[in-house]
């Protein structure tokens, strides 16, 4: 009888922790590349390679080289973050979970500059890139993918 | 035995209780035997009146009483003899501890496996048809007069979000480093 009831009640814990909708516990990675064209590319972020190919078709570069990069696993959805590089930093601020993705503000410092800033719904069906300031022969990316 | 008095005999006499001796030994000793006899004859005029008027009242409903009646003694009795012949046997109710208990846990059971078809049956959002969206993009006019900026999605099956910025300036390939 007490094993039974044990194991009623053992399953009833297990569906409710299956059942329970996932809330938070998503990293969103956030990275700075440095986009350049180059007879022998070198292999792009691990990060990167749901999208490379996308990348290369949209800006016309082969190479993809990673000079900054953030992770960080959301759990309230409000969390703050930076990646930088050494003359770039991309803060990002979380500002909660919607129903359609993570609302952020983002600002893109040069140094001490803000060159950019932007509010964005960041979905995890849809990475953001956004293209920043030509950097040398290259160009500069940034980019939030949901993981 | 002892002599009865007046009132006795007299009460007896007009009630025809006493014998034919004493009634002529009553009679012969009344001074007023006609007021006596006149008194006689209305006192049996009202008993006559007394019995005919106050007869008891006849049961509309006789043999419905009298089987109502023959019904509960019946069912009394039945129930006497069963109380005497039965042991004493402590009530059990069908709602026992371990009963409820069961049926607790199973209600929580099936509540929870229809909750759980119902939340997988529901889209989750990050995996919905939403696409990344850029609400606004701002860039600072003093620092780049002339930067535009467009927002497009790519066509493929990846939907990248692309917030294209033009106008920047350039900067020298020293600003790549890491």
């Amino acid at each position: 009888m007490r094993r039974s009831l044990f194991s009623v009640l053992l399953t009833l814990v297990l569906l409710c922790a299956v059942s329970a909708p996932a809330r938070g516990g998503e990293m969103v990675w956030s990275g700075l590349v440095v986009a350049t064209n180059t007879p022998r590319p070198q292999v792009p972020p691990m990060e990167m390679h749901r999208i490379a190919g996308t990348l290369a078709r949209t800006f016309g570069y082969n190479q993809f080289v990673l000079i900054g990069q953030s992770r960080k696993t959301l759990q309230s959805g409000e969390e703050n973050w930076m990646a930088a590089s050494k003359h770039f930093s991309l803060h990002v601020d979380a500002r909660g979970p919607r129903k359609d993705g993570y609302r952020l503000n983002l600002q893109l410092f040069q140094d001490r500059h803000v060159l950019l800033e932007t509010d964005a719904t960041l979905s995890k069906n849809s990475p953001l890139v956004i293209r920043g300031p030509q950097v040398g022969a290259g160009q500069l990316l940034l980019l939030l993918i949901v993981q | 035995m002892f002599m009865k008095t007046f009132e006795e005999n007299l009460i007896a006499w007009i009630d025809g209780e006493l014998s034919e001796k004493e009634r002529a030994r009553f009679e012969a000793s009344l001074d007023d035997s006609a007021g006596a006899f006149a008194e006689k004859a209305q006192a049996e005029k009202l008993g006559n009146f007394l019995r005919t008027q106050l007869q008891p009242r006849a049961m509309g409903n006789e043999e419905f009483f009298h089987h109502q009646l023959r019904e509960r003694i019946a069912r009394e009795t039945a129930t006497a003899s069963t109380t005497e012949d039965a042991s004493p046997v402590p009530r059990e109710t069908w709602w026992s501890i371990r009963r409820l208990l069961w049926l607790g846990a199973s209600s929580l059971a099936v509540f929870a496996v229809c909750t759980f078809f119902v939340m997988r049956q529901q889209p989750v959002a990050n995996q919905s048809e939403y696409l990344t969206q850029i609400l606004n993009a701002r860039v600072d006019p003093g620092v780049n007069p002339d930067a535009t900026v467009s927002i497009f999605q790519t066509k493929d099956e990846e939907h990248v979000t692309v917030l294209w910025v033009d106008g920047l300036k350039s900067l020298p390939s020293e600003y790549a480093a890491k």
